[in-house]
């Protein structure tokens, strides 16, 4: 293997010259680099964002309050990958800090924002929420060193929702509001939930989806006391009795189908429609899901938040989204891209978010901006004040996205659960692949 | 007109004609390709490049971010064929190929002859079957998983109420014949096509052979079937191509919403197009997935290549039977 001369980004900027030559300049206004004047010698800044959270009436007001013209494209991983690689990077793409901050620092993609921190008024250091840490990575350990972003809102994401109403139609005790539950009492419970009507199920017990199943078992091994990854995060171990025990459990889970699973599919690709219409008891769903049960009015009312199962000793409740924003290292505009992130993190909109009620503000002195009108916000705001003690960075690999590691589970998994396979045997097949692209990922960024 | 002819015709050859010559056919070169430059550049820039951007990289193990990426040579196509993944997911589309394709063209050619008579309420027919092919995919899939759920959906009421018991359908092993369903719901595409060809079918030919004696049937296999042969094997090349290229419909119907669906396709549905955009984006492959790309790509010229074999001997182009063709 000979070591590439001619990098990637070089070819793709020749081409975009050559082709700019070809179909004129105005063709490929898309692919002109973000920098440079807009009109009346503002400058542009290229955004990489969802609609719900810059609307155009939102974009309008932050041009007007910052005196740039700003340019939305959709969050979309190949125009990313495409805009980074040429030389044309965005402004300010968003990300979740706590599985992509690694990724994107260990590709010295990502701009190190301390120096605007030390500088801002709006961010103080001392006013920043802990959980911010995911956005931290010193090269070898996330959760330490310098910040490359800030999450718009967060959510220990190993809690979960419960419908008291249904709870009491089966007759079954509720969880603790202060105390976690075993993730085999939590099963249990889950299963007196479920309620079947012939072969057909009326209410699922409890829904494990989560943020998706990798970091499902992540946390669950943590929380019995192991790692799934190794020290250097160049490899992992499913084999060790905690990853066993963590993906026994969740074997358990599925074949008692007292939730969604890969063997038995939500027709609605998330837990909030079965759990707006009550067929679903509890959903791992952090403080956010209550954003969207605010909305109706009895859900409001009979929603708890409870704290994060544990599957041993460790009581541990991570943030596994922390989706927010960061800056890109090649972005030509890095202070008109601080002022916007710092605005939309800091200012008026941060204050918007935080009285949503959609997620827990990242600045500590937003909280007393959440909403608190409903007996579920009352409750999940005490529960998540009190959760906050054991947070804990879960540190990502830099080496592969967590959809690699998603891919590889949702390969072996069906047949695993139909097969009536055990843990050990499950294991050996996720160590092997997903071992292979931790060490192919590994070669790509030593 | 006529007294100029002869004298250009005996005059030597003067000298201002053939710049007058070539001045016209000047004009007609530079607007032969004033017309066909556009396309000719939105070739080379949206085709022929990506065709060799993809084969440079599949000659590498980039991930299509970091900097320390390697030429691999020509490793990842020997990665093709060792990896039971790729050809797990090559078989599965083939598969749906031979289920979709013939069924489809099939399907619409029925509908069309069946469309094509005189009864009152045919434009209404006509425009209800056409309708689930203008039906966006998205709004289809939905669909589709509301019928198909496994505790509300219609089709497993259908099977309760014949005493039978409810399918997954939406998981393995099932969600494979509610996607080709799906792809079947839109058979109106095939059938407006097969229509609009009936339509041209001469009616002196039909009634000529109605005359000598032919009944219905024989009129359809020998005068109708050969000359909708052509317009058939349209359907097929296109269906054939456009089924090797499946890929949103199976992230449509998967469990999890959104770009990480194919993370989540389940194996039925797992299909070669799925495979490439999960080593693209999921594993970041950047290398072994253009590889795979160009492994399509070789297939398809392979097998629209087979397709055109085959019609050749089949297809009545002009009217004309193949094995009367001299060329």
């Amino acid at each position: 293997m000979s070591q590439g001369k001619l990098t990637r980004r070089g070819l793709m900027r020749g081409t975009a010259l050559g082709a700019a030559a070809a179909a004129g300049a105005g063709a490929l206004s898309a692919c002109a680099p973000s920098a440079g004047g807009g009109s009346g010698g503002k400058k542009t800044l290229t955004i990489m964002a969802p609609e719900n959270e810059f609307s155009p009436e939102f974009l309008k007001t932050a041009e007007e309050t910052l005196d740039v013209k700003i340019k939305r494209v959709e969050v979309d991983t190949t125009k990313l990958t495409a805009m980074l690689a040429s030389g044309t990077a965005p402004d300010l793409v968003r990300g979740l800090g706590a599985v992509e901050t690694p990724y994107v620092v260990a590709r010295d993609l990502a701009l190190p924002l301390d120096d605007y921190f030390a500088s801002s008024t709006l961010l103080k250091e001392d006013d920043i929420d802990p959980i911010n840490d995911v956005w931290r990575y010193d090269g070898s350990v996330q959760g330490q060193g310098p910040r490359y972003g800030l999450a718009k809102d967060y959510s220990q994401d190993a809690m979960f929702w419960y419908n008291t109403a249904l709870f009491d139609a089966a007759g079954v005790e509720y969880p603790s509001e202060t105390e976690p539950t075993t993730y085999d009492q939590w099963l249990e419970t889950g299963k007196e939930l479920t309620k079947k009507d012939g072969d057909t199920t009326t209410v699922y017990g409890l829904s494990a989806g989560g943020l998706g199943l990798f970091l499902g078992l992540m946390n669950m091994t943590a929380s019995g006391g192991g790692s799934l990854f190794a020290e250097d995060l160049a490899s992992l171990d499913f084999s060790s009795p905690e990853g066993q025990k963590a993906l026994t459990w969740y074997l358990d889970y599925a074949r008692a189908k007292v939730g969604f699973s890969p063997i038995e599919p939500n027709p609605d690709g998330w837990d909030w429609p079965p759990y707006q219409t009550g067929r679903l008891a509890m959903s791992w769903s952090g403080y956010w899901f209550g954003g969207a049960i605010a909305a109706e009015a009895e859900l409001a009312e009979t929603s708890r938040l409870a704290p994060a199962p544990t599957m041993g000793a460790d009581r541990v409740s991570p943030c596994f989204g922390a989706t927010g924003y960061w800056i890109p290292k090649d972005s030509k505009n890095h202070d008109e891209a601080w002022q916007l992130f710092e605005w939309f993190m800091g200012g008026d909109p941060a204050k918007e978010r935080a009285a949503g009620g959609w997620g827990m503000p990242s600045l500590l002195s937003l909280r007393e901006d959440l909403p608190l009108g409903t007996a579920a916000q009352e409750q999940a705001l005490g529960a998540v004040e009190a959760e906050a003690d054991y947070f804990k960075v879960l540190p990502f690999t830099p080496y592969v996205k967590v959809e690699a590691l998603d891919s590889v589970l949702n390969q072996y998994l069906p047949d695993a659960i139909k097969d009536g396979a055990g843990a050990g045997e499950l294991a050996d097949k996720l160590n092997a692949d997903m071992n292979e692209l931790l060490a192919e990922g590994k070669e790509l960024v030593k | 007109m006529t007294a100029t002819l002869p004298a250009s015709r005996t005059a030597p050859p003067a000298s201002p004609a053939r710049p007058r010559k070539r001045g016209r056919a000047g004009t007609r070169t530079r607007t032969f390709y004033l017309f066909v430059g556009p396309w000719i550049a939105g070739f080379v820039l949206l085709t022929l490049f990506p065709l060799g951007y993809a084969f440079w990289m599949s000659l590498t193990n980039t991930d299509g971010l970091s900097p320390n990426w390697s030429y691999v040579g020509f490793d990842n196509y020997l990665k093709v064929f060792q990896d039971e993944q790729t050809i797990a997911s090559l078989g599965r589309t083939g598969i749906f190929m031979l289920a979709t394709v013939p069924t489809g063209v099939a399907a619409g050619l029925v509908m069309a002859v069946l469309l094509n008579r005189d009864f009152k309420g045919r434009a209404m027919f006509r425009a209800l079957f056409y309708l689930p092919a203008v039906v966006p995919g998205v709004a289809a899939a939905l669909t589709f998983k509301i019928i198909f759920d496994r505790n509300a959906g219609a089709a497993n009421a259908v099977i309760g109420a014949a005493g039978g018991e409810p399918l997954s359908w939406l998981a393995d092993p099932y969600v494979r014949f509610v996607l080709i369903l799906m792809m079947l719901w839109g058979v109106g595409g095939s059938m407006i096509i097969s229509l609009a060809a009936l339509q041209d079918v001469p009616r002196e030919l039909l009634e000529a052979a109605k005359v000598d004696g032919a009944g219905p049937a024989y009129s359809f296999f020998k005068i109708t079937l050969p000359l909708l042969s052509p317009i058939i094997f349209f359907q097929v090349v296109t269906g054939v191509i456009g089924s090797l290229q499946i890929f949103v419909p199976s992230l449509l119907l998967a469990p999890v919403n959104g770009p990480a669906a194919v993370t989540a396709v389940p194996e039925g549905n797992y299909f070669f197009m799925v495979h490439v955009y999960a080593e693209y984006f999921a594993k970041s492959h950047f290398g072994y997935a253009s590889a795979l790309l160009w492994v399509l790509f070789l297939f398809v010229l392979l097998i629209t290549g087979i397709v055109f074999k085959i019609g050749n001997k089949a297809v009545f182009y002009g009217g004309v039977d193949p094995t009367e063709r001299k060329d």
